[in-house]
């Protein structure tokens, strides 16, 4: 499975590029995921994926194949495996930047390979979850880059539909943000808002607003790699955290531009952290 | 096919159903028909700690009037909604919809609520909730709170429930003498809808005067193809006004491509179907 | 006394199995339950093709409930590899096949560990706790690719993807012309690839099996059609002494050719029941048989039909690419080549070429599914009958009526050398052409068209043979198969004239009991509820072949018939002897042995009593009636039959709807028109669902994106029309029943039918194909000009394209 995205950022070259090729950085942004081990080129961690009733866990590892910053082009390599025994994920990710204007444009070329009961589906579940969870990451790092949000708080809701990614042969570009962006974002707030119609047992408003159950999202498998079957009782970045409303903190011009932007970078980590199998041999 | 191991508990009040949620924490699952966990349990593609079953809460069964809205209790069956003459008169379009979901066997086990909940794209009951504005009743440990349709289906087998939320019930605005027709196309009786069109209309002296209409599988949510609304009313209820009306059901959809369909085709599909769809509510 | 006067051939008996199989007091195998059983889970690669670098079985072996954690290596010294008894060629390239994948998976699904524990439960939990490293190497996928110059190899050992290519040329053979000759001398030429799709054999029952090392013999029980090839390959394989395994086939729920194998899962059960010396257990899910059980089809077909404008045929070139899969499993490369003997069909073709290669790709393997071969050649002759005709603009059937074989031309030696004995392919399509009212259904075809309705109406044709009843030994030997095609039978007259039937058939759903009873009630005139039918189980029914290829009835049953008809020479000099005259003077009918001209009669059960007793025989007669017979046919029997299929095509939306079928049959005398109708329409189901839904599915990481009934489409009863059947009845002349059999003519006359009809209802549109399964969006595209994926992806989706799965990856 090849995905393509493009992105543009107002954030000059040099400031995207050094998101791009410092996992470190970046893995905060990304729900609950860890990295466990950074050495030199190579990486390794983990990530659980939910999505309505399925629940995977990767664990897994990567490299930097190619860090090439006179061309500002980076491939990674990473792959991973369910810890349940349920398949294995690999992909190899290109990511291409380019100064536009005042700002950055990237190309992101992933060839993702996902085996095992999550591709057995014919109706291409592994599609949508993959889009899925670019657009929970560009959300946080969309944010992170316009630098109005501390590192260490995460996103949680995935709002940010404009990040949709574009598979290669939909050529449909992004949507902009409307009309649906504009009803999830409302829909971010849509439980503070359901809440002014209480129904007959009166119930009180919540703060802060319970983030969608079965949303896509990442979360720490275990800091030891030798905890592969403790999945429960995980350190989890993301559930606590307070929903940032994207909206209120960029305002929506910047992040309709941004969050593109970071999906690039996510395509990325998304990998690092999600997709990772030792390699032998 | 056999799960990996859960605790079971089946409480017999919402209040208990939560509290039991919110005790079991974030690999708490709920079982309402088991139509769609039960396989992806068996398939080790879940493996929740808790499954907190829902099946025996009186409160959550069955169909009642409360003033201008039917009330659907979320554990109330397919069968037994597509079967009450309540919703056959003032929701017909439920009706005609529950009565293609899956196989019977499936309508008498599978729930109203819990597909909902599970807001597969391709499940039939999103659609026609949506475009008849249906409001979610949801039930979690600071009380309950209710979401439009429209809010509550928020990405592929995604809504806007939390982990430690329930869904009690959904309200249906009634819509006594409208006329309603779901066109659900597939491959094969039992499998899921390619796309499918949930239309519900209100012909006045050959015109439409209203018309909802709700899209299956075109998008991670429900669509609602309100360009094919807005061009449908004041229009003379004839095929070429309702042809004209439906080339537009396409329009702000984002199909998906699987074996059976990419998403050329089911955008071309929206467009035959939103018009058979909306002549069939017609009459 | 009871006689039975009226015949039991025939008679619409309800099956007497069917009471206790569909009241579930069934013994399948996985309902059995031995004292002290194991229960065993299989690990299975989530990937298509790696090299496996690291097994850490560690954490599964402390799981609870666990006994014991199998990995390849750890069989490896002992597991052999599974046979394939089908060299269809001297030089055919065969790789190592184990059960328990050792340091190389080759497919997705392939067995890669396993767990035995107290309860399935355990096992299952345990197999999840078992950590396999993966070291990915190319996956090939697609035939064509596979074939290229410098290809990734399935297997590097083998130097090549090519495993055999096998050639049959009418010429050299001397069984007819040149086809290069005729197709150079030819008025028209017809060219067309199709595509046959990889299909799932799709049995109700899961694979299962039980094995009990603790008795006197290694005990097998598994759901196999094949329980006495079963034993002996065990033997061969494993190098046990043949005379300590037993295999038993209990209630089996269905194969259709799928349980025609010798499993990697059968191997395993044994291997480790073997080690532990406990009774353990295996019985799959429906995904790990949909992913790992043998798959069906999937070749690729390029035809070349030469013709003269009078329609004459004159020539048939057919070069076949056909999919083995990852290994050749029993008769994995055999099953094309039962095509070549068919696609000439009933045509009267003077020259013909066949050419077959077979293929390694990381997919599951193929192997023997309802038709076997015949399916794929009916499917291609009968499209291109179609294509011939719509080149020649003239109807369909007018075009194969001038060119079959005319009844009074049987027996008839084909072009491929094979003697058709009998047939009436006339009676079969003027029947079926009435009940179908195709002339009318053409007229309306024509006023639709003219109208330019939406819904346009197609007629399909399938006017088919083939060739049942897989035996004369002589003709499997010719083709390098690794068995003969015998059957055997005894009959065992008890004290009190009852009689048990052995039979080497083993029945998994077809209705052997009540068949073979009615058989042998009229051979012995002993009533049909006095007949116990014995199979499927290596100490009672000690030797067979088995049930597969329409062989049951045709050989099967013709050795029950020879064996009884043993009993009766055994029976009478005794009842000469009882009756004091000479057995010259007796004559047998109806269960009686009466002299000649007088009242004066013994019956067959008196004389089993005399047996019994045997107090007052004839000087040098054995005591006992008890006899068994080996049955070798000298040909195969050729059903045949004209299928007719009308389809509304919607054009706005490509979905297809049969508005009727009709098939009549001929094959040959029927014992229980019942069982014939279930036959055929089971055979139906399963041929339209070729045509319309079923296909296996591959991503281009090979992993089978259908595993399960969620997306690999079978049809149900709301999917299919109302059939209506009936039948010609030409006897065979090749067994003294005159049976043809029946087992798989439904599969493969329906699918050419349907695909015809849908092809010919959008002709008019410019369509001259379209692709199987005829899924809505290619139906579609077809109209509109737009073609779906090409015959040359074979992994291609069934909506014609994964979209953005593998169309992104172009």
């Amino acid at each position: 499975m090849r995905l393509e995205h493009e992105f543009s950022v107002p954030a000059p070259p040099d400031v995207v590029w050094a998101a791009v090729i410092d996992p470190e950085r970046v893995a905060p942004c990304m729900p609950g995921a860890s990295l466990t081990s950074v050495d030199g080129s190579q990486f390794s961690g983990g990530v659980k994926v939910k999505l309505g009733p399925v629940t995977l866990t990767y664990k897994g590892s990567g490299e930097f194949l190619e860090t090439d910053e006179q061309a500002r082009r980076v491939v990674i390599k990473a792959s991973g495996k369910d810890a349940r025994g349920n398949g294995t994920a690999a992909a190899t990710v290109t990511v291409t930047l380019a100064p536009e204007g005042e700002g950055t444009k990237g190309t992101v070329v992933t060839d993702l390979t996902v085996t095992g009961k999550p591709a057995q589906f014919g109706r291409g579940m592994i599609v949508e979850v993959s889009g899925k969870l670019l657009n929970t990451f560009a959300n946080c790092l969309a944010t992170k880059l316009d630098g109005s949000q501390s590192a260490d708080e995460p996103a949680a809701e995935p709002a940010a539909a404009e990040a949709k990614p574009a598979a290669a042969e939909d050529e449909e570009p992004a949507p902009p943000a409307q009309p649906k962006p504009t009803r999830r974002r409302t829909s971010a707030k849509a439980a503070g808002n359901a809440v002014t119609e209480p129904t007959t047992d009166g119930a009180t408003a919540r703060q802060p607003e319970p983030e969608p159950a079965g949303s896509p999202r990442l979360q720490l498998v275990g800091e030891q790699e030798s905890a592969p079957k403790a999945p429960a009782k995980q350190v989890n970045v993301s559930s606590e955290a307070e929903p940032i409303d994207l909206m209120e903190y960029a305002g929506a011009s910047v992040a309709k531009r941004v969050v593109p932007a970071v999906l690039g970078v996510l395509a990325v980590v998304f990998v690092v952290l999600r997709l990772r199998r030792r390699r032998r041999g | 096919m056999i799960p990996a191991a859960f605790d079971y508990v089946a409480p017999s009040t919402v209040e208990d159903a939560v509290r039991a949620l919110a005790e079991a924490g974030e690999d708490a699952k709920v079982l309402a028909g088991g139509q769609s966990l039960l396989p992806v349990l068996r398939m080790r593609l879940a493996g929740p700690t808790v499954i907190v079953d829902l099946g025996r809460i009186a409160e959550l069964r069955g169909v009642r009037e409360d003033g201008d809205s039917l009330v659907i209790g979320a554990m109330t069956t397919h069968y037994d909604v597509q079967r009450d003459p309540l919703v056959t008169e003032h929701a017909a379009l439920l009706a005609v919809t529950t009565n293609q979901v899956a196989d019977p066997q499936v309508r008498h086990r599978g729930t109203f609520g819990g597909s909902l909940a599970h807001a597969d794209p391709a499940g039939d009951l999103p659609a026609p909730a949506l475009a008849l504005d249906a409001r979610f009743v949801i039930a979690g440990p600071n009380g309950r709170r209710t979401v439009t349709a429209a809010d509550f289906f928020v990405d592929f087998f995604t809504t806007a429930l939390a982990a430690d939320e329930i869904l009690v019930e959904v309200q249906v605005p009634k819509y006594t003498g409208w006329g309603a027709h779901y066109e659900k196309f597939n491959r094969v009786a039992q499998a899921w809808s390619i796309v499918a069109v949930a239309a519900a209309v209100r012909v006045e002296g050959g015109t439409f005067a209203e018309a909802r209409v709700g899209l299956t599988n075109m998008a991670a949510t429900p669509v609602r193809a309100t360009a094919v609304e807005q061009a449908l009313v004041g229009q003379p209820a004839t095929a070429e006004s309702v042809r004209a009306a439906a080339a537009h059901a396409a329009e702000g959809t984002h199909p998906t491509s699987d074996v059976n369909s990419d998403a050329d085709f089911r955008r071309h599909l929206a467009t035959v179907l939103t018009s058979r769809a909306v002549l069939a509510a017609a009459g | 006394m009871t006689t039975t006067a009226e015949h039991e051939i025939g008679k619409a008996r309800l099956r007497k199995e069917d009471a206790r199989l569909i009241t579930g007091r069934t013994r399948w195998t996985d309902n059995l339950t031995v004292p002290g059983m194991l229960h065993m889970a299989i690990l299975r690669s989530p990937v298509a093709h790696a090299t496996i670098t690291r097994v850490d079985t560690s954490a599964a072996r402390t799981s609870p409930g666990v006994l014991a954690v199998y990995a390849g290596a750890d069989l490896a010294d002992e597991q052999g590899s599974l046979p394939c008894a089908w060299p269809i060629t001297p030089d055919m390239k065969a790789p190592p096949a184990p059960s328990l994948a050792v340091d190389r998976v080759n497919f997705a699904g392939e067995a890669v560990a396993v767990v035995i524990a107290r309860t399935a439960y355990e096992a299952a939990d345990a197999v999840n706790a078992i950590d396999v490293d993966y070291e990915d190497l190319p996956v090939v996928l697609d035939m064509r690719a596979a074939l290229a110059d410098g290809a990734d190899l399935v297997h590097p050992d083998l130097g090549t993807n090519k495993s055999a290519t096998w050639v049959f040329d009418s010429a050299a053979a001397g069984t007819g012309g040149d086809v290069e000759q005729a197709i150079a001398d030819s008025e028209i030429v017809v060219r067309r690839t199709f595509r046959q799709q990889r299909l799932v054999p799709a049995f109700m029952e899961p694979r299962s099996i039980l094995v009990d090392p603790t008795g006197p013999q290694l005990t097998m029980w598994s759901a196999t059609q094949i329980p006495h090839i079963l034993r002996l390959m065990l033997a061969m394989t494993l190098g046990v002494p043949e005379h300590k395994v037993r295999v038993i086939a209990p209630d089996v729920g269905g194969g259709f050719g799928g349980k025609l194998q010798v499993t990697p899962e059968e191997v395993i059960t044994f291997l480790v029941a073997r080690r532990l010396d406990r009774p353990v257990k295996y019985t799959e899910s429906r995904s790990e048989s949909v992913q790992a059980a043998h798959h069906g089809r999937d070749q690729i077909q390029e035809l070349t039909l030469s013709a003269r404008k009078d329609g004459t045929v004159t020539g048939l070139k057919v070069e076949l690419l056909a999919d083995m899969g990852a290994y050749l499993r029993l008769v994995t490369p055999g099953v094309p080549i039962l095509g070549a003997f068919m696609f000439n069909a009933i045509y009267k073709f003077p020259a013909y070429h066949f050419a077959c290669t077979n293929v390694f790709t990381n997919k599951t393997p193929t192997d023997a599914y309802r038709g076997a071969g015949r399916p794929e050649a009916t499917f291609a002759i009968e499209r291109m009958m179609d294509e011939l005709a719509a080149e020649l603009g003239v109807d369909p059937m007018e075009v194969r009526r001038r060119n079959w074989i005319r009844h009074e031309e049987f027996p008839f030696t084909t072009v491929c050398g094979l003697v058709y004995d009998s047939g009436n392919y006339e009676a079969a399509t003027d029947k079926a052409m009435e009940l179908f009212d195709y002339a009318g259904l053409r007229a309306e075809q024509a006023r639709r068209r003219e109208a330019n309705d939406p819904v346009q109406l197609g007629l399909g044709i399938s006017t088919f043979t083939e060739m049942c009843g897989l035996a004369p030994s002589r003709v499997l030997g010719s083709l390098s198969y690794g068995a003969g095609g015998w059957e055997h039978a005894a009959i065992r007259m008890l004290p009190t004239g009852k009689v048990e039937v052995v039979t080497g058939s083993s029945a998994h759903g077809q209705g052997h009991d009540t068949a073979w009873s009615q058989v042998v009630a009229d051979q012995l005139g002993v009533p049909f509820e006095d007949i116990e039918i014995i199979h499927g189980d290596t100490m009672s029914s000690p030797k067979g072949m088995d049930t597969y290829g329409s062989r049951s009835l045709t050989v099967g049953a013709i050795a029950v018939v020879k064996a009884a008809g043993k009993v009766i020479d055994k029976a009478m000099p005794i009842a000469a002897h009882l009756l004091e005259c000479s057995p010259d003077d007796l004559e047998f009918a109806d269960g009686k042995f009466t002299v000649r001209g007088t009242e004066s009669a013994t019956s067959i059960q008196d004389i089993a009593l005399a047996v019994f007793a045997a107090h007052d025989l004839p000087d040098g007669v054995e005591p006992s009636l008890d006899s068994e017979a080996t049955y070798d046919p000298d040909n195969f029997s050729f059903p045949h039959g004209t299928h007719l299929c009308a389809t509304e095509v919607d054009t706005e939306t490509g979905a297809v709807r049969i508005r009727s079928y009709i098939c009549v049959d001929d094959v040959g005398v029927v014992v229980n028109p019942l069982i014939v109708e279930g036959q055929v329409h089971g055979g139906l189901a399963q041929g339209i669902a070729q045509a319309l839904f079923e296909e296996a599915i591959h991503d281009d990481a090979g992993t089978l994106t259908t595993a399960t009934f969620a997306d690999y489409l079978l049809p149900s009863a709301a999917d299919l029309p109302s059939f209506t059947t009936d039948r010609t009845e030409t006897p065979s002349t090749t067994n003294p029943l005159g049976v043809k059999g029946v087992g798989e003519a439904g599969t493969i006359a329906s699918t050419p039918a349907v695909v015809n009809a849908v092809v010919d209802a959008i002709r008019h549109l410019g369509v001259n194909d379209v692709e199987m399964p005829c899924t809505p969006m290619r139906v579609w595209r077809a109209i509109n000009g737009r073609s779906g994926d090409g015959t040359d992806n074979s992994t291609s989706a069934a909506g014609g394209g994964l979209g953005s799965i593998s169309g992104g990856a172009q």
